[in-house]
């Protein structure tokens, strides 16, 4: 069994220092030239040895699958690099002056470069692997149309594959640790529990150790035993492995079970049992968490909206725009920070591109309001139609500006998640959004109720000409609270280009569920806004799992219109005596 | 009294309207017959009059009733899917795959024909069914809609939210409707070819026919006592409301009639354009025609009329000499009129002449002078407002003369000739 | 014996908490004109609002004919025979006052009726009439949106007679009026009363005295008094409801009320 005779060389990879420690310790006489094959007899130790079987490797290529499985069995760890490039079909016969008495000579190809529209390739020694020199001392280098590649097959690299993998356990990246697990546990070879155990034992990380458990669980399933495979399904019940689920129901599916044993059948269906509600939890937890980011969006664009249509009367069929202009602002920002700032600055755009993006889209807002919208006060259907073509206008400036489709990194500190469970992550982007709305909904009610300006907005919306005799600048504080709820939507476009790509017509996409939110909201109440929004987000996640996207959002169109009918001024009405006319 | 200066002002309103239908109707077609207007341009007009009709609709619901319905393309393309699917099925196995059934269901892998393709195989049936199903759909919301007193800016909303998602049904592909395609590869109506240039001149002329029919039907019911109703639920729909007037059953009937006019212009408008797709439903698409009402004139029926023309005839120059600078055009379009004449052409112009009307001295108006003088600057919008149509079907005559390359620079430059002719007419 | 038109019982409109109306008892005879005074935010207006169905209240009942009138819908109580003129002059401004007219004439008023009704000659002989009755016969082909605003007004009178409702409910007809337009409406409105029964509001206390019947108190949603105007000016309740506590003898706010109508107009006019 091939397999089985590969075993001593993992356990030398796993005994030994990670990954490359080439050099150091590597056998003197790897230096050497290569020897033919007519004097390799005199020249070589002992048959068997790494350096002979390379030999073989290079000059018998009908022996190559036990040559492999030979070097795998010497347990040579200074052949890790090999073993990869081999795999990756990267290692390579080649015939040049360094290559010595023999004329051929194993290498391995380094990173490829162009030079003179030809692809020049460094070259390394196999054992150590380390740069072939020339005579001159200088690194060598070869055309690559005058390597031949070393042709292995299916069968070996399906035997390097787990061999790999195992090196993978004790790779410094958790993400490689993870994947090497779950490569491990799928294999279902109860030869490497031993390699699992031992890595298991020095593993730090809780997502890590979750994994490993579940292979050794997975491995010890397979087993012979009965009480082993009944025990071992109990085990993947208490972890919640929800990548077994299929397997083990395969195991007592009703038409031609896997199982025999009714005893391991009971443990199996409770292990079922365990991880199918612990799915169904996580998975709720998971539908709030998207609801509840999306319902972040929705309200951040919604309370511009609320704020532009609740006190001004104005429908601004152009604020995802404003949103838009947020998200391009972002880019640009990110753009200069890619272009005139070092690297290690990077992370620091988005922070920056928060107030950027607000003062970029509510100037923007300032300018239209003082031009477009000062003169439609009181028609609020025919601001509907001014800001529609307005947002014509912006969506064709940036598309002429920045062409289709582009995308704005997310900052290493919002690259990773929250894992609240294992398997359960809540990725930090979309927390941070959550905390930016938050945020964003205190300040704006802390501005509406508690400064002057925020006094003044509400008595200019609430009697304009009474306003005005009192000494308001009414002209600037239209503007000014134009100004505010766009720039908001700026913001909201800055916190999307976290979750989502940046194209000109985003906005759109945004700006019909935003309606309806304030619609459902009622206006002139913020808290209408935050509770509808939420409620509007969470319940299209909600459906999504039972209905196709589109659907969902028909649905849930259909719920709105339906809520209107009993609510027509939405969950918070704004109440007076004179509502007539 | 009132009643016989209003005749007179219908008589000369209706005799402008009467010669334009007349030359659209009799003489386009015959300059057609006889190669001075080119097939492909008749076919252009076949297709703005289909327009037309669906911004006659948003007037009566909008410019009249004071409802903006942002749902119009909608109604229109329902109506023009049911006539789509008709003609597909009648394309039968003559389609690229050879199949019965319509090659984008091949494409998908449908074995066999859904249960609510099968009415329309009957040509009666699917007439019927454009033009109910979008008059029922019409019926059904705005029963719900306007029953809760969902009103203003909020009916708006709802109706664009409704026309966002039947857009994205449409676009789904197992709606069994074609998808992002849309219906196409239309062959035959009623057994003639549509790629026949008679078959072509016949719908244009059935098209132009009915645009007229329903001018002529839209005037009667704005100048009955429904059409005053509606312009009541307009100014005062609580004062209309403690008059007695059932006003919901009103604005309902005005929604359902925009619809019908909407449906009437998609059943007409797909076996001229050979395709129908859910490009055609899109939120944009409502939004456009409003405009094609603002632009005209709301209130005045001839000019939505004229602004769907003239806007379509803008599109049909920009997009093939400028391309990209469409969505500029619309959306300065849509500002403009907004803030500038937001009475539109029509009531620009109107406007103008009172202007140079008052310029001589005049008694400070009593009362009823007010009215006559505006009544006069209504009559003569109207009067202008013809005028632009003339200068307008003339201008497509011009063009139609030349080739389909020229064609749009000289309708423009027609344009503004027929621009020129309504300032000198003022 | 004169017949009830109207019995209200227990009737009570809250706005969030705050209760904006609460009618214990209330009765109307046929033919009789009622005024109705009180401060501001008395619930005069909401009082209407409920009879009209505008407003629906949270308890109580307003009989009219052997039906409640909270049960029914606008419409419904109009063709009971409840016309309503509100506070500001609602016309229909883009008409001519002579449409304005046509469209309150009572007929049926169903959607196919109207596509196709002509005018009869009877119909327009009563409208007419009514334009006479409130002085715009020769305003019947203007533009409503041009009248004055007390010529709205009467419009608005005149399109309620042409409703031929057996209640009228009129909310401050004289509200914005020159004392000339004032006396003429108060005229107008006791003509009426010959034939409807009509409930007023109104604040301006010349006017009420001109009309001279009983009269109404609302104070806070509640009826504080009821009576003949003269009587109602002498309540103390009243008197110090107006005026407050602290101004002067009781003689003095009384000697007030009746002579300064405008303290009371302005006190509870409406903006």
């Amino acid at each position: 069994m091939l397999r089985l005779s590969i075993l001593p060389y993992l356990g030398a990879v796993l005994m030994s220092l990670a990954p490359l420690r080439a050099g150091a310790d590597a056998p003197a006489e790897a230096g050497r030239p290569a020897s033919t094959a007519r004097d390799s007899a005199q020249r070589r130790p002992a048959p068997g040895t790494p350096q002979a079987l390379l030999d073989t490797l290079l000059f018998n290529p009908d022996t190559r699958t036990e040559t492999v499985t030979a070097l795998l069995a010497s347990g040579e760890a200074g052949l890790q690099g090999l073993f990869q490039n081999l795999f990756k079909g990267n290692v390579y016969e080649y015939a040049g002056p360094e290559s010595g008495a023999a004329g051929r000579m194993l290498v391995i190809g380094g990173a490829e470069e162009e030079r003179d529209n030809e692809t020049w390739v460094p070259l390394l020694r196999v054992l150590p692997m380390e740069p072939l020199k020339t005579a001159t001392g200088g690194p060598a280098y070869a055309k690559l149309v005058d390597l031949v590649e070393l042709e292995t097959d299916r069968e070996v690299r399906a035997m390097i594959q787990p061999v790999l993998t195992a090196m993978d356990l004790k790779s410094p990246d958790r993400l490689k640790r993870k994947s090497a697990a779950l490569a491990l546990g799928e294999t279902g070879d109860a030869a490497l529990t031993p390699l699992l155990k031992t890595a298991r034992a020095s593993e730090t990380d809780a997502g890590v150790i979750q994994l490993m458990d579940e292979a050794l669980a997975r491995i010890d399933l397979k087993s012979a035993d009965p009480a082993a495979r009944a025990e071992a399904a109990a085990r993947l019940g208490a972890i919640h492995s929800v990548n077994v689920l299929p397997e083990l129901k395969a195991m007592v599916a009703t038409d031609n079970p896997a199982e025999a044993d009714p005893r391991v059948r009971k443990s199996v269906d409770k292990a079922i049992h365990n991880i199918e509600s612990f799915q169904s939890f996580t998975g709720a937890v998971q539908n709030v968490f998207t609801g509840l980011s999306l319902g972040s969006i929705l309200i951040l664009m919604a309370l511009g909206l609320a704020i532009i249509f609740g006190l001004m009367g104005v429908i601004n069929m152009a604020h995802g725009e404003f949103m838009m202009i947020g998200a391009y602002a972002t880019f640009l920002i990110q753009g200069a920070f890619q272009k005139y700032l070092p690297a290690s600055c990077f992370d620091w755009f988005l922070p920056l591109s928060l107030p950027l993006s607000f003062l970029a889209a509510g100037g923007v807002g300032m300018v239209v309001e003082m031009t477009i919208i000062k003169r439609l006060y009181g028609r609020p259907l025919e601001t509907l139609l001014a800001t529609w073509g307005l947002s014509l206008l912006l969506i064709q400036t940036a598309r002429s500006l920045f062409g289709d489709l582009t995308a704005v990194s997310t900052p290493s500190f919002l690259a990773r998640g929250w894992e609240i469970f294992p398997q359960v992550v809540l990725p930090f982007n979309r927390i941070f959004i959550l905390f930016l709305t938050a945020v964003i909904v205190a300040a704006v009610s802390w501005a509406f109720y508690r400064t002057s300006l925020g006094t003044k907005i509400r008595a200019v919306t609430q009697n304009r000409s009474m306003s005005s005799c009192l000494g308001i600048a009414t002209r600037r504080v239209d503007a000014l609270t134009f100004g505010l709820g766009t720039g908001i939507a700026g913001v909201a476009g800055c916190a999307l280009t976290q979750i989502g790509n940046v194209d000109p017509s985003m906005g759109q996409n945004y700006i019909v569920d935003s309606f309806m939110v304030v619609v459902t909201g009622g206006v002139g109440k913020l808290a209408g806004t935050v509770i509808s929004g939420m409620g509007i987000g969470t319940l299209n996640k909600f459906l999504e799992p039972f209905l196709q996207s589109v659907y969902a959002k028909v649905v849930l169109l259909g719920l709105v219109i339906l809520f209107l009918q009993n609510r027509p001024s939405g969950l918070f009405p704004a109440k007076g005596r004179n509502e007539d006319t | 009294m009132k009643t016989p200066r209003v005749f007179g002002l219908f008589a000369r309103r209706e005799r402008t309207a009467l010669v334009l239908a007349g030359l659209a109707i009799v003489v386009v077609p015959i300059l057609n017959a006889f190669g001075v207007v080119s097939d492909l341009n008749l076919n252009l007009m076949g297709r703005w009059f289909c327009f037309a009709l669906a911004a006659l609709g948003i007037d009566l619901i909008w410019g009249y009733t004071g409802i903006m319905s942002l749902c119009q393309a909608v109604f229109f393309c329902l109506g023009g899917y049911c006539i789509g699917m008709h003609m597909l099925l009648k394309t039968g196995t003559k389609s690229v795959y050879g199949s019965s059934l319509p090659d984008f269901m091949v494409w998908n892998q449908v074995k066999a024909l859904p249960w609510f393709w099968e009415p329309f195989r009957h040509f009666p049936v699917a007439l019927a069914l454009a033009l109910a199903v979008p008059v029922a759909f019409a019926f059904v919301f705005g029963f719900f809609a306007f029953r809760s007193r969902i009103k203003g800016v909020y009916f708006s909303i709802i109706t664009q939210a409704l026309a966002l998602a039947m857009w994205l049904i449409f676009l789904r592909n197992e709606t069994m409707l074609g998808g992002t395609n849309g219906l196409t590869d239309f062959k035959t109506l009623l057994g003639f070819q549509l790629s026949d240039p008679s078959s072509k001149r016949w719908l244009y002329v059935l098209t132009a026919v009915i645009l007229a029919l329903a001018y002529f039907g839209a005037r009667y019911m704005v100048g009955s006592k429904l059409g005053k109703v509606l312009v009541a639920i307009r100014d005062s729909e609580h004062r209309l409301r403690f008059t007695g007037f059932p006003v919901t059953r009103y604005k309902l009937f005005a929604f359902c009639v925009a619809a019908l006019l909407a449906a009437i212009g998609g059943i007409l408008y797909v076996p001229q354009t050979g395709i129908i797709t859910p490009g055609r439903m899109d939120v944009k698409s409502s939004l456009e025609m409003i405009v094609w009402a603002a632009v005209g004139g709301r209130g005045t029926l001839g000019g939505p009329i004229l602004g769907a023309i003239g806007v379509s005839l803008a599109y049909s120059f920009l997009t093939s000499h400028f391309p990209g600078s469409w969505s500029y055009f619309l959306g300065i379009l849509f500002i403009t009129v907004v803030l500038f004449f937001p009475e539109g052409a029509v009531g620009a112009l109107a406007k103008l002449k009172l202007r140079r009307g008052k310029a001589k001295p005049a008694p400070i108006p009593e009362a009823s002078h007010a009215s006559q003088s505006d009544d006069d600057a209504r009559l003569s919008g109207t009067v202008l407002a013809a005028g632009a149509g003339t200068a307008l079907t003339a201008s497509a005559e011009t063009t139609l003369t030349a080739n389909a390359a020229t064609t749009n620079a000289s309708a423009a430059s027609a344009t503004v000739e027929a621009t020129a002719v309504l300032k000198e007419s003022v | 014996m004169t017949k009830r038109i109207l019995h209200v019982e227990d009737l009570m409109v809250s706005f969030d908490g705050f209760k904006a109306l609460d009618i214990a008892f209330f009765e109307l005879e046929e033919k009789e004109l009622r005024v109705v005074i009180g401060p501001n935010g008395a619930g005069k207006t909401t009082f209407m609002d409920v009879l009209c169905g505008k407003t629906k209240p949270h308890t109580g009942s307003a009989m009219m004919e052997g039906k409640d009138l909270v049960s029914l819908n606008e419409q419904e109580i109009v063709e009971l025979g409840v016309g309503r003129k509100f506070q500001t002059p609602s016309v229909f401004g883009s008409l001519s006052v002579f449409d304005n007219l046509m469209l309150a004439f009572k007929t049926d008023r169903k959607v196919w009726r109207s596509l196709f009704y002509r005018l009869t000659p009877q119909a327009k002989t009563r409208i007419e009439e009514v334009a006479e009755t409130v002085g715009l016969k020769d305003a019947l082909s203007m533009q409503a949106a041009f009248l004055s605003h007390g010529q709205k007004q009467w419009l608005e009178i005149g399109m309620l007679i042409l409703q031929d409702p057996k209640l009228l409910l009129i909310d401050e007809p004289a509200a914005g009026m020159t004392d000339e337009e004032t006396a003429k409406t108060g005229r107008l409105l006791l003509d009426l009363a010959d034939r409807h029964s009509i409930i007023v509001i109104e604040h301006d206390m010349e006017f009420v005295k001109q009309l001279a019947r009983k009269v109404t108190v609302l104070c806070e949603g509640k009826i504080l008094t009821e009576g003949p105007i003269e009587k109602v000016q002498d309540d103390p309740q009243v008197i110090e409801r107006y005026l407050g506590r602290s101004h002067g003898t009781r003689a003095e706010k009384a000697e007030r009320l009746a002579t300064a109508p405008a303290a009371v107009g302005s006190a509870g006019g409406n903006p």
